[in-house]
């Protein structure tokens, strides 16, 4: 019928903008060019924070004259891609003891030199077990004070303060450039008309605007990955998932950068990492893998889901040959070596990417690396530091906050989600080193080009408290300082 | 919109410790926020869990003390709000030369807040039973029982002045006269 086709045509009129977009982010996605979109729209972005961040600083002079004027000096300047130096912490740590005469370091604010394996302070406390013993004669040995409290009592006080770690589970401080977004601000306080109308048209933008387009892209994304798994499925050749499911993969990944407006700079791409071995980062986000997979494909390695996240996993495994495990295997360690290990024996299979830390942590701190990944000796590791730059949108998940919808909505309504990836030269276990040590290394190179801070608090203690044997090494150290008076 | 705390800082009560506890308005901010993000729940006042839950205070030989001494001298009913926790640090507070102290960070209340890490039941005195359940948390199980005991004992007999057994608070603040215990309890607030 006439109408229908009118319909139709209609209908094709409309579709057409949208599926000449889907097939320009495709070439660009395929082709791994850039039309400079979105590094425009975030110098523009830059532009329209500084002259904000302006008007709510005269407001705060004229409110408070007292308020150094340094402040203004130091709102960085859009063209250079400063990273958000880290707040200075809110009290000075104490770093000398009223009553010590050796050198030793503060016992709580170094926690980079605590011991976190469980076999060595186990050894400790038994041979103090037999020290005790023989001291038991001489008492005058130790000589206590009642000023000894001091110590405890004060970095008692300052851990409650500030201390290092649990303000890695938070998104980090308030930013000297406010970014328009009201998640980021720790108080909402009402600056100027102009702000709050900025604010809201920036909220109709990033809403209404930037978030049906993103949605669409995403849909897009998923398109991709249902059509080339299909694709491979029955496709004649049997290395075809090998060959092809590389490129497949990147071009998945850069779509879905695409939907987080990701701007993603790569450094010393000569190290990126090979087939056949590992690859180490730093855990910010579950969308470090979309950023970490658009300049390379790997191997996932991780617990099998159900749902939506199952199904993605199962599509995913058309394109390559990812390492999922059952809900029970994983407390197994030596199985999980075992699989990778067999992974890494097949050739042209891809690197399998790991985050040590096992948790999502802030972006200014590395945390303990579990030593389960440095273990395997046979093939080497590629350390990659993953610095976000949080005036566009940050991108840590707090998962105790928010779950994983909630966060990728929040996602898809920020700015722009701004990175750096630092890949870092391959490194191999030593002679004579413990996979712990080795652990340490690879985290300290990772913190070293990222400009984190190197801790080794484990990040379970977002959820967990301390094992008992650091209180055990916390009272023996104390003890040792006694016996030296 | 939205903040996502309960309570906000008003502006008068905002003016109104700074006046008193001597806190600049940028230090009271970095504090609040910094008790927003104990308060987990956010219910406005911080528990016993909320701060054991702080891995370098879990693992402080006097962490649980200390924690007593703050939510029953400073909080009331295990809990602790927002102004009773910066009148707490108030006493902390690292004052410049020419007397930026207020009533709060004064020698004495630095000293007597020690003093209370000793006598709990607020008798003011540290008898030997309190002193040694000090020593052994501090120690651990690194000296025997007996020893610790023999420890106490002894610094009761040197510092107890007036025979009673156990150590007043003047007997206290006399034993740390010759450390700056003012100098080492202060700390300075950054903002």
């Amino acid at each position: 019928m006439a109408t229908t086709v009118q319909i139709f045509t209609i209908i094709g009129i409309l579709c057409t903008p949208m599926i000449s977009i889907a097939a320009l982010v495709l070439t660009l996605a395929a082709l791994n060019l850039s039309l400079g979109v979105r590094s425009l729209y975030v110098k523009l972005l830059g532009l329209v924070f500084d002259y904000a961040t302006k008007i709510k600083q005269d407001k705060e002079l004229s409110n408070d004259p007292d308020v150094s004027t340094d402040e203004s000096s130091s709102v960085p300047s859009h063209t250079t891609k400063s990273t958000k130096t880290s707040a200075p912490p809110i009290v000075e740590k104490s770093d000398d003891d009223p009553i010590e005469i050796t050198s030793q370091t503060p016992l709580i604010s170094d926690s980079s030199r605590k011991i976190d394996d469980e076999d060595k302070s186990q050894e400790l406390i038994t041979t103090d077990q037999d020290q005790k013993v023989t001291r038991s004669s001489s008492q005058s040995d130790i000589q206590f004070k009642l000023g000894d409290i001091m110590h405890f009592t004060r970095q008692g006080l300052e851990a409650i303060v500030d201390d290092e770690v649990t303000k890695r589970f938070t998104s980090a401080e308030e930013m000297a450039v406010w970014n328009l977004l009201t998640r980021t601000q720790q108080q909402h306080e009402y600056f100027s008309a102009r702000i709050t109308l900025l604010w809201f048209l920036g909220f109709c933008v990033r809403y209404f605007l930037l978030f049906p387009f993103r949605l669409c892209l995403f849909i897009l994304a998923i398109l991709w990955m249902l059509g080339s798994a299909v694709f491979l499925k029955y496709f004649p050749k049997r290395d075809a998932k090998l060959r092809y499911g590389f490129y497949i993969n990147i071009v998945l990944h850069r779509i879905l950068s695409r939907v987080f407006s990701a701007i993603i700079t790569y450094h010393n791409t000569e190290y990126r990492a090979k087939c056949g071995s590992i690859c180490v980062a730093n855990h910010t986000s579950p969308i470090d893998v979309i950023i970490l997979s658009t300049d390379n494909s790997f191997s996932m390695i991780g617990q099998k889901h159900g749902g939506f996240f199952g199904m993605v996993q199962r599509t995913l495994s058309n394109t390559a040959n990812h390492i999922w495990f059952e809900r029970s295997e994983t407390k197994d360690r030596h199985m999980v070596a075992e699989k990778m290990r067999e992974h890494i024996k097949v050739e042209n299979n891809l690197p399998i990417l790991i985050f040590p830390e096992g948790t999502c942590i802030n972006n200014t701190s590395v945390m303990m690396f579990k030593k389960g990944c440095f273990e395997i000796t046979e093939a080497p590791i590629y350390p990659v530091a993953i610095k976000y730059d949080n005036r566009f949108g940050d991108a840590f998940w707090n998962s105790t906050k928010h779950d994983l919808f909630q966060y990728l909505i929040l996602m898809m309504t920020s700015w722009a989600i701004v990175v750096d990836v630092y890949y870092l030269p391959p490194m191999t276990i030593e002679k004579d080193e413990t996979s712990i040590d080795f652990a340490r290394r690879v985290k300290a190179a990772i913190a070293k080009q990222g400009g984190f801070v190197d801790l080794e608090w484990d990040g379970g203690l977002k959820r967990a408290l301390p094992k008992a044997d650091f209180k055990a090494e916390e009272q023996r150290k104390f003890y040792e300082m006694l016996k030296t008076e | 919109m939205g903040s996502n705390a309960s309570i906000m800082l008003q502006q008068e009560d905002l003016q109104n410790i700074c006046q008193q506890t001597g806190f600049t308005a940028k230090q009271v901010q970095r504090l609040y926020s910094r008790f927003k993000t104990l308060d987990k729940r956010d219910c406005g006042f911080l528990t016993r869990e909320d701060l054991l839950c702080i891995p370098e205070v879990n693992i402080n030989p006097l962490g649980e003390r200390l924690i007593d001494v703050i939510m029953d001298d400073y909080g009331e009913n295990n809990k602790i709000n927002f102004k009773q926790f910066i009148f707490l640090l108030a006493k902390f507070r690292r004052g410049r030369v020419k007397s930026s102290t207020t009533e709060f960070n004064t020698r004495d209340s630095k000293l007597r807040f020690l003093f209370d890490m000793y006598d709990r039941n607020h008798d003011m005195k540290i008898d030997r039973e309190e002193l040694l359940q000090v020593l052994k948390m501090m120690v651990g199980g690194n000296i025997h029982d007996d020893q610790i005991a023999t420890i106490a004992d002894h610094t009761i007999g040197e510092l107890d002045s007036d025979g009673d057994k156990s150590i007043t608070f003047e007997e206290f603040c006399k034993t740390l006269e010759r450390i700056d215990a003012d100098d080492k309890m202060s700390m300075k607030f950054l903002s």
